[in-house]
């Protein structure tokens, strides 16, 4: 009894010691996400129901901002313009990346690393490249239109990009690559004998798909349908791009032009429609929450370690390899070839034979040369750098009190995942307002944009921490412990090695998607913390579309091959998905 | 109101005619040592500026940059409406950022919220009074005209419109592009200019008969309107910069800008931010761009100099030029008295 005693002790009192030390780490982690997390959410609310006055000065309560926004004559119409707009990009979205992720990963159809290659350019490049070049190839003198009006001998093109049908179209192909990411996971892990089995029991191909692989996959599919469709009714770069000089609006661009294209900018309007706008996101990320969690309901790979097996389309493959090829050509493809074309011309040119004379590199010559760009891209690695770095500091203490289930955990994993609700307008115009009133100099600097990056990406980041410490088995810090580490100590000498592609994939995933980050930068960002999207959207705007073509593909062929090491880092630590 | 206040136009074309013998003579020192000194240790300018940046902004910049290694010229290009957007957001919240502003409705927009400084600027002695404020508000940087302009693949010669009324010609429906920004250079300038031209019973039966044309509206600047004729988007568009054509003509583009008379022509009006946060490197700017050498640089892009002494390099853009044409002046009085009235008119019958 004496002896078990003593034995018992140490470890206890180091047991104490580690409560107190991880209740302490939870608290200051908890004060700094608090702080970081709830300041934007409480201003729009607070906003949304005071009074502004003329001179800028906010007092008394009015429930007029929202009276405004019910009586507003264009609410139904933008209601269902976004509407609209989301459902059926999803449903391209879907269908065109969805198609490809089975093709790819379970079907023998050829020039699979076309679709691999399209998938990792995309990641790095800021979508206002793609949607220019988009606009350029299905512009009016297009090549689609132009072999349009070649045909029909008539001036009138067929279609006009610069409206709701362009941009579902532009949105859904956007969307594409990253569904075929999410989607290429879930089919790797279904069982091919279902498939097989059908086959050998007579079902045709086509039958087999609607029977079998379709059926398993729908709980995923919904779940990523939802998730689409709510990134797309929080869309902001095609809305304001394609639908705003088409006169299409949506819910974003109705909150951007309350603040960037009123005099002066109506906070009050525009925080009554942001807290509507979070409220309907809360409540679909709520549903997709319920979604998700049956996502792995027909999941059937089994501890065996086998590899499935690949199905024969037989005599339809030519169907595989054209849809393949198809979508490389207009996801990346085309684009590329129609940034090149704009680079080299001194002038805005349809696509002619005419025209390769009047090639030059002049706009190369001075996006390399000049101040400006180089400018732009610093400001942008930096700013992706800290707030990755930032972001997954953060995210590596939360991530790990949740997943070990330590006191406040699960109170922070929650904090930190709110910032999920804010479309990025809503994040930039809460942040517009918060430090426009803070009395430290950060409005205009870069760091205004790495805080708001950090809180909008923290929920990013947490996935990858939280996942990867839930991997590491609890023996490891328990042994830790009963050696006499404290909790700190096992953490920085344990679980942070161990996590540490984990934490790699987040960063990397963080610098990623805040280096093409518009809505947020377009509202923060002053004129000495310009950053490359933001610089982009100027360029677009002011009819610079050759600089543009030429900083563009520079700028995406440095960032496709970050996104290349982020794929092969994710690769390796086992999740190939974004997820 | 009468269209043919040509009295700007006149100054700088008799200003043009008098660069001879005198016009070198004038290297007199503008700026003090004191304000060189000040302005370099603020060690930087913000220029919130209207101009196109490839096209004359970094001309400009690059040029002060030279003269004045030690300070930095940050600029953020954006139209009259925007750049005024920003500084009266920056004023209110007391966090300005800004230094310089230009823009042919910047001065009018921020004007009445106090954002603008009074700076007398030394170089501008040299200008006529129509082309300064007396209380040193602002002082003209450029001038600009205005008019439609074809895509010459699109259009064949004896299609081309000669006159406002030929637009009303059902061909055109749906075939023209404007800028819509809230400027006088815009379509709420090309409304103006028809109800000074035909009064205003005659001006809104135009502006009818215009309207059912179905003109596509553009919400960014008239250089991405001019691209979409060049392009072949549209083979028509309205309210162009004249200069913008002929600087995209020089490099081989298909596209010929029309003497539909009178063009709407305005000044682009620079001027000190209030409270920015360099205001001697401000006032330097300024000055650099006021003075002879400056405006030779802006000249040098193809913009139309305000400077009397600086000759404009296309000399047929001026209507003064070998090609003279009437103009309809958008001067800043004429501006604030009605472009609220056009604006509001502009979103009534095209929105």
């Amino acid at each position: 009894m004496e002896a078990r005693l003593s034995v018992l002790t140490p470890s206890a009192t180091v047991e104490r010691k580690g409560i107190s030390q991880t209740s302490l780490l939870a608290l200051i982690i908890g004060v700094i996400i608090a702080v970081l997390v709830l300041p934007p959410a409480i201003i729009l609310v607070v906003r949304s129901v005071a009074i502004t006055s003329a001179d800028a000065t906010v007092g008394g309560f009015t429930l007029e901002h929202f009276a405004r926004f019910i009586r507003n004559p264009e609410l139904l119409h933008t209601l269902s313009n976004s509407l609209i707009f989301a459902v059926c990009s999803t449903i391209i979205g879907l269908l065109f990346g969805g198609s490809l992720a089975w093709l790819v990963e379970r079907t023998n159809t050829r020039f699979k690393g076309l679709a691999y290659v399209t998938t990792i350019i995309s990641m790095g490049t800021p979508y206002i490249l793609y949607v220019s070049a988009w606009l350029f190839l299905l512009g009016r003198s297009g090549p689609f239109n132009d072999l349009y009006r070649q045909i029909t001998g008539g001036f009138r093109p067929l279609f006009d990009p610069y409206s709701l049908g362009g941009m579902i179209l532009i949105e859904g192909f956007l969307w594409s690559p990253l569904v075929f990411l999410l989607m290429s996971s879930t089919f790797r892990a279904a069982n091919a004998e279902m498939e097989e089995a059908a086959r050998m029991s007579g079902a045709t191909v086509f039958r087999t798909i609607w029977t079998i692989s379709i059926k398993m996959a729908k709980p995923s599919i919904l779940a990523l349908a939802l998730f689409v469709f709510i990134r797309a009714i929080e869309a902001f770069e095609v809305p304001v791009l394609v639908g705003m000089p088409g006169k299409v609006n949506v819910l974003t661009t109705e909150v951007y032009q309350s603040i960037k294209e009123t005099i002066p900018p109506d906070l009050g309007y525009a925080s009554a429609y942001s807290v509507v706008l979070l409220a309907v996101v809360a409540v679909l990320l709520h549903f997709y929450g319920r979604l998700s969690r049956n996502a792995g309901r027909y999941s059937t790979v089994t501890g065996k370690g086998y590899r499935p097996r690949q199905f024969d389309l037989g005599g339809y493959r030519w169907i595989g390899d054209f849809l393949v090829l198809f979508n490389f050509c207009i996801v990346l493809l085309l684009p590329l070839l129609a940034l090149l074309w704009l680079s080299l011309l001194p002038y805005m040119r349809a696509v002619s034979f005419a025209a390769i004379g009047n090639f030059s590199l002049h706009n190369y010559a001075v996006v390399l040369t000049s101040d400006y760009y180089r400018t732009l891209a610093m400001n942008t690695l930096t700013v992706g750098a800290v707030a990755a770095t930032l972001g997954m500091i953060l995210s590596f203490f939360v991530g790990w009190l949740s997943a070990r289930r330590r006191p406040g955990g699960q109170i922070l994993d929650q904090l930190a995942t709110v910032p999920l609700v804010f479309p990025g307008v809503v994040m930039g115009v809460a942040f517009l307002m918060i430090l426009l009133n803070v009395p430290l100099p950060i409005y205009g600097t870069i760091w205004a944009l790495i805080i708001a990056y950090v809180v909008r990406y923290l929920p990013y980041g947490l996935r990858y921490t939280y996942t990867g410490v839930l991997q590491i088995h609890k023996e490891l810090e328990e042994a830790a412990g009963a050696s006499g580490a404290t909790p700190l100590q096992a953490l920085r000498r344990i679980i942070a090695p161990l996590l540490s592609p984990a934490i790699i994939s987040g960063w990397l995933f963080i610098f990623l998607i805040a280096t093409k980050e518009l809505a947020v930068a377009v509202l923060l960002a002053g004129p000495s913390s310009q950053v490359v999207a933001v610089g982009m959207y100027d360029l677009w705007v002011n009819g610079q579309g050759g600089e543009l073509a030429a900083f563009g593909l520079i700028w995406a062929t440095i960032m496709a091959l970050v996104a290349s090491i982020f794929y092969f880092v994710a690769e390796k630590s086992g999740r190939g998905g974004l997820r | 109101m009468d269209r043919r206040q040509v009295t700007w136009g006149l100054a700088a074309a008799a200003a043009t005619a008098a660069v001879g013998p005198f016009g070198l003579s004038r290297a007199r020192a503008a700026v003090s040592a004191d304000l060189v000194a000040a302005a370099e240790k603020e060690g930087k300018v913000v220029w919130y500026t209207t101009m196109i940046v490839n096209q004359a902004v970094r001309p400009i910049a690059d040029a002060f940059m030279k003269k004045y290694p030690k300070i930095k010229v940050e600029f953020t290009r954006a139209g009259s409406g925007d750049t005024a957007l920003k500084i009266i957001n920056e004023h209110q919240a007391g966090r300005m950022m800004g230094d310089v502003f230009d823009g042919t409705a910047t001065f009018s927009s921020i004007m009445p919220a106090g954002a603008v400084q009074t700076y007398k600027a030394a170089e501008s002695s040299a200008y006529p009074d129509e082309l300064k404020d007396p209380d040193g508000y602002w002082t003209a940087l450029n001038l600009y005209f205005l008019t439609a302009a074809y895509n010459t693949n699109l259009v064949k010669p004896d299609q081309v419109p000669k006159s406002y009324d030929d637009l009303l010609n059902p061909k055109w429906k749906g075939q023209m592009v404007w800028s819509t920004v809230p400027e006088p250079v815009a379509a709420p300038g090309f409304l103006g200019n028809m109800l000074l031209l035909k009064g205003d019973k005659g001006g809104m039966e135009y502006i009818d008969k215009l309207a059912a044309q179905k003109v596509t509206n553009m919400s960014s600047s008239q250089r991405t309107v001019l691209d979409r004729v060049i392009v072949g988007d549209f083979p028509l568009g309205l309210m162009v910069f004249n200069h913008h054509v002929d600087i995209s003509k020089a490099k081989g583009a298909p596209i010929e800008w029309l003497h539909m008379e009178p063009l709407v022509s305005a000044a682009s009006l620079v001027g000190l931010i209030k409270d920015g946060p360099n205001p001697n490197a401000g006032k330097l700017l300024i000055e650099y761009m006021l003075s002879e050498e400056g405006q030779k640089v802006l000249a040098s892009t193809s913009y139309l100099p305000a400077h009397p002494k600086v000759p404009a390099t296309i000399p047929t853009l001026l209507p003064t030029g070998p090609k003279p044409f009437k103009y309809t002046m958008m001067s800043p009085k004429i501006v604030d008295a009605n472009l609220k009235t056009w604006i509001k008119l502009l979103n009534e019958k095209f929105g």
